[in-house]
């Protein structure tokens, strides 16, 4: 046991420490480019920094004199950053925070923008990103240990959130504390639907979390496909082929049928296969499979709130019910039909296979579309447009697929306090303006209302949209989050094995192993089995 | 042997002791880094214990009643065999053959040794990258291979073939390691009995058949048990390239483990898993080692 | 019998040639892969002739990534571990060779079955030790771990290969006037270079490999390759340019460290002393 204390303290006499400063932070300033730029290979860096800079015209100077704008960046239109009435930007200075987060959008362009908050704060803020995974385990590992390693986490609401809520900090307090500063534009900014699945569990009295990023899915499709054959098809099914909010999902298996034999005859040459999917013994595959189960009518579970506040108990699982089986069997035949790689494909197989031009009509995550419109990346570029997913004959559904950040419980006093800063800047309306260049899509209506935005979303001619490829994909979001478009899956605390039994089943079913009604029975069974019900 | 017989009996006291002093550091590091996990695995198994908890609650055999009666539970292990089997066959053999390849190379032994080696330095976590880059049916350069041979199917995407799949990643990527010990085992062997061969006019076949491969058997033993011990434990490949499936068919015994520690955080469930994996390692561990007492005569 | 050795030569060489094909051709793919944009990587046949872009390299180094500080803590990670797994485990694998203890088949299977634990399944317990002893997120810790994990292999194949070099070698010292350790140092090891080399070899790949252990008890500051290659997956589409340039960085160091230290794997060095 000596020897073992001995050669561990020689070595951390010797080694670079926890939290290594040096590289990551120094590198470079972000304050170049003043424009919004078009690169969005969301974000180059190997820990996830940008190539670019952001839309931090003014990170050089930590805001005005008089307080206000501490950060810089004000945008005209946006709500302000502000702080009660002789309030010390800096008086959490020389506190580091950790950060734990999925290496997504938002994780990069934070991570490349931090100067800016580091500066106008003088709170060290190091950005750990890893794969999702990694961040469930850790977080978990963390809290477990009641830790304050980590001091702000992702909250995943279907990993993280549902079952450990309780070790995070319930936000209102903060919020409400009026020595504090509280949100920029308040609560109502967010997106309403995205606060209550990213913010809340079981309850809405305790806010865990902020919301942080909302990817979501959408039909990603040939622009080019559809305007060349439309009269074709017209010619030989009888209407217009072009995907849209009217389209429904016996219509979207005709048509990829239709485009299959006519590719494989030659008559299209553009894309090879009309329809591909993220069919993949993965959570991409049931992402893909509910999509259609709400548009039939079809749930996982019989309890309230499953989708939004989230639950502990879900009740019995609800996909026995005929709804389900029916939509099980259209998701099977329709799969029949898809590019064969499907079921090779996660999100990312499945993007790159529509980049290089395979397919024709894609549900795929909307942030794809800085993928899509890159030349370095894309075969297609230009050529895909955006429409929210078929309908089926009970509804529709678009899953989303966002999370929030929060705060670590076991944070000491100052820290949780310095925490919020960080929050609130993250958050912020004018942060979330400064980043999108990174293929991020903002959680807040008051960055939609911003006049360049509107006119990159609603003319795709325009300078600024081609400056921001998210845009083409951005109105379909929106319109895939209205209440009666969006689809939520359930927050429970077991949602990971829920997760797996449900994907798992799936992919048997597509390999022709079982057939859809035994797939939704067998799911069934085993959701009970794991619930208790 | 010109020594006497009777000077090493007066030694032996003396000659225990400097080899005790030599062997202890090491044993102190594993003891402290060891013991406390392997009994924590004992405990945890028996309790009811997931990292969302405050504390842990006592469960008897539960988690080993559920585990047992998982049939997950017992076709991953299914699916092990083979991919485990399998696996170690073709690596063995051709680990071997390659070794012994390179140990008669007359020249340029330390170039095609390095460049052979290098499978084994591309971190799983690449290697799993890489045979995803090889095998996409949108990019991938062996699919297309395929393509042109007439075999259009899809590797990673069909229940048929991943499995093959994913252990032909694991020869390829870990083939070098056997025949790097195996090599140096070559290499140790004494002179003196090949030269004896050569006189007595023995061709290649018959030195290596009578002499080289007897003297390196403990090598192998070395390199089966490492990688067997390994091949259980490493499931990066099958993480980045198909998670598991399709349809459960890459699911092996550590990836299940993976799922049910890491996925779904169930600790006391993972030490039962971990457990059965302990001790299939420690039954492989003796079955080799027993292969090599019996060569020892 | 001229032409008999030459044909078996040419024959040698051939099959050698496919053996290195058959390790070689995702290699190759890959470092030229990570010389082309994605566009032009994706296309097949795969082109051998075009013109090569270095731009992921240029950002992996000089952006504004962390990779130079990923790959210098894999290096002194790996370096340092492999150092001391051969420190310990030459000495402890003589040690277990020579030491004729009673219990030596059982010392001997305990101390490799430390290393069959499926790290998942001790992940827990692990993390608390190392999070007592304050070593979550620095490369020591990763150090300690990687050197307990590899230690046992290094024990095994040293004190393998020990039994494999005669006694007599250290006898015939011994008599010269050596102390037990000395001809240990100046007779034994030497004979038993190749398996030295091989021990530091595996070590130093071990350690340089990790991937799960690494992602959990590393923080910011210590991270490693391989979790810079995960990282390359993202939500929004893989990195492939990166990718690519990642596996061939990762594997220069071993391959100039594995053309460095062949020379001294000589066949045969052992046998002029007893001679």
């Amino acid at each position: 046991m000596v020897l073992v204390m001995a050669s561990v303290l020689v070595l951390s006499a010797c080694s670079s420490g926890r939290n290594d400063a040096g590289s990551g932070t120094d590198s470079g300033s972000s304050a170049n480019a003043a424009n919004v730029n078009g690169n969005n290979s969301g974000g180059s860096g190997q820990s996830g920094n940008t190539g670019n800079a952001g839309n931090a015209g003014n990170a050089g100077n930590a805001g005005n004199a008089d307080g206000s704008d501490p950060f810089g960046g004000w945008v005209e239109g946006l709500p302000k950053i502000e702080a009660p009435e002789g309030f010390d930007w800096k008086q959490f200075e020389g506190i580091t925070l950790n950060v734990i987060t999925e290496n997504t959008p938002p994780s990069s362009g934070l991570a490349a923008n931090i100067e800016v908050f580091e500066q106008a704060t003088g709170i060290k803020v190091n950005i750990e990103q890893v794969n999702l995974d990694i961040v469930v385990e850790k977080a978990g590992l963390d809290f477990n240990a009641r830790n304050n390693n980590y001091h702000i986490i992702y909250a995943d609401p279907y990993q993280i959130l549902s079952k450990q809520a309780r070790h995070f900090v319930d936000l209102n307090t903060l919020n409400d504390d009026p020595a504090l500063p509280s949100i920029p534009g308040g609560l109502e900014d967010f997106i309403q639907s995205q606060l209550l699945v990213g913010g809340y569990m079981g309850d809405k009295e305790h806010l865990y979390a902020l919301p942080y990023d909302n990817p979501t899915m959408v039909l990603a499709y040939r622009k080019d496909v559809f305007e060349k054959y439309k009269d074709l098809f017209m010619q030989e099914k009888g209407y217009d082929w072009t995907p849209g909010p009217d389209m429904t999902w016996d219509q979207y298996y005709e048509v990829a049928l239709w485009i299959n034999e006519k590719a494989k005859a030659g008559v299209i040459s553009e894309v090879k296969y009309g329809t591909g999917h993220q069919a993949k013994q993965h959570d991409s595959l049931m992402n893909d499979f509910s999509n259609v189960l709400a548009a039939y009518g079809g749930d996982y579970f019989e309890a309230e709130n499953l989708g939004d506040i989230g639950t502990e108990n879900p009740g019995k699982s609800l996909l026995t019910s005929p709804e389900a089986i029916e939509a099980a069997e259209f998701y099977n035949k329709l799969l029949q039909i898809a590019a064969p790689g499907s079921t090779t494909w996660d999100w990312n197989g499945l993007a790159e296979a529509f980049a290089a031009g395979e397919i024709a009509m894609a549900p795929e995550w909307h942030e794809f579309a800085g993928m899509f419109e890159n030349p370095e990346l894309s075969k297609v570029a230009g050529k895909v447009g955006w429409t929210i997913l078929p309908k089926g004959p009970k509804g529709r559904g678009n899953m989303y697929g966002g999370t929030s950040i929060g705060i670590n419980k076991y944070a000491k006093d100052d820290e949780i306090k310095a925490a919020w800063l960080f929050l609130i800047w993250a958050t912020a309306p004018q942060t979330q303006y400064m980043i999108l260049d990174v293929g991020f899509t903002p959680t807040r209506h008051s960055v939609y209302q911003l006049p360049y935005i509107q006119k990159a979303m609603n003319d795709p001619e325009s300078q600024e949209a081609k400056e921001w490829p998210l845009a083409s994909s951005l109105i379909a979001a929106q319109e895939a989050w209205k209440e009666e478009n969006v689809y939520m899956r359930p927050k429970i605390p077991m949602w990971p094995q829920i997760d797996t039994i449900i994907y798992t089943e799936l992919s048997k079913m597509l390999a022709g192993r079982q057939s859809p009604a035994d797939t939704m029975k067998e799911i069934a069974k085993q959701s009970d089995r794991l619930t208790g019900n | 042997m010109q020594i006497a017989a009777s000077q090493p009996l007066r030694r032996k006291p003396k000659r225990n002791r400097t080899e005790f002093w030599m062997l202890l550091p090491s044993i102190v590091v594993l003891a402290a880094i060891s013991i406390f996990p392997f009994f924590f695995m004992i405990y945890a198994s028996f309790m009811d214990y997931s990292l969302d908890m405050d504390r842990p609650r006592f469960a008897g055999f539960r988690n080993w009643t559920e585990t047992l009666a998982d049939p997950v539970f017992w076709q991953s292990w299914g699916r092990t065999l083979v991919y485990a089997g399998g696996g170690l066959i073709a690596q063995l053999a051709l680990g071997c053959a390659v070794a012994l390849l390179l140990y008669h190379i007359p020249r340029f032994r330390n170039l095609f040794s390095t460049l052979f080696m290098l499978p084994l330095f591309v971190a799983p976590i690449v290697t799993g990258l890489l045979w995803r880059f090889l095998l996409d049916p949108t990019y991938g350069l062996y699919h297309w291979v395929l393509n042109t041979f007439g075999l259009d199917i899809q590797v990673l995407g069909d229940p048929s073939y991943a499995m093959f799949a994913v252990i032909l990643m694991d020869v390829w990527e870990w083939t070098p390691l056997i025949t790097i010990i195996v090599l140096a085992g070559l290499q140790t062997v004494p002179e003196e009995p090949l030269e004896a061969a050569d006189v007595d006019g023995a061709n290649a076949w018959q030195k290596i058949r009578y002499i080289l491969l007897p003297m390196v058997r403990r090598m192998i033993v070395v390199a089966l048990l490492v990688r067997s011990m390994d091949i259980l434990r490493y499931v990066d490949t099958i993480v980045i390239t198909t998670e598991g499936g399709p349809a459960d068919a890459t699911k092996t015994i550590g990836y299940y483990l993976m799922q049910v520690a890491f996925r779904f955080q169930d600790i006391g469930a993972a030490a039962a898993v971990g457990l059965t994996m302990l001790l299939a390692s420690i039954l492989m561990g003796h079955f080799f080692i027993k292969v090599l007492k019996s060569e020892e005569a | 019998m001229q032409v008999k050795r030459a044909t078996l030569h040419a024959v040698l060489y051939v099959l050698m040639a496919m053996s290195l094909l058959w390790a070689l051709v995702p290699i190759l793919h890959m470092i030229l892969s990570s010389m082309k944009t994605q566009v032009g990587m994706f296309e097949m046949p795969p082109r051998l002739i075009f013109t090569p872009t270095f731009d992921v390299y240029g950002e992996m180094f000089l952006g504004r990534g962390d990779f130079p500080q990923f790959l210098r803590n894999s290096l002194v990670v790996s370096i340092v571990t492999t150092a001391l797994c051969l420190l310990l485990g030459v000495m402890g694998g003589f040690g277990l060779a020579r030491g004729n203890f009673k219990r030596e088949k059982d010392i001997s299977f305990w101390v490799i079955s430390t290393r069959m634990a499926p790290i998942p399944a001790v992940i827990l317990p692990l993390y608390l030790i190392f999070s007592k002893l304050n070593l979550i997120g620095t490369t020591a810790g990763l150090v300690l771990a990687y050197t307990t994990f590899n230690l046992p292999f290094a024990l095994w194949m040293m004190s393998t290969f020990f039994k494999d070099v005669p006694a007599d070698l250290e006898e015939a010292a011994m008599i010269d006037g050596c102390s037990k350790f000395r001809a240990f140092w100046r007779v034994v090891v030497p004979a038993a270079a190749p398996g030295i080399v091989a021990t530091a070899v595996l070590c130093l790949m071990f350690a340089w490999n990790d991937y799960l252990f690494a992602s959990i008890f590393t923080g910011r500051g210590s991270q490693t390759v391989p979790i810079a290659a995960s990282l390359l997956v993202s939500q929004s589409g893989i990195k492939w340019g990166q990718a690519m340039a990642t596996g061939t960085v990762i594997i220069m160091p071993m391959l100039i460290c594995g053309l460095l230290v062949r020379k001294y794997m000589v066949r045969g060095l052992s046998m002029g002393a007893v001679k």
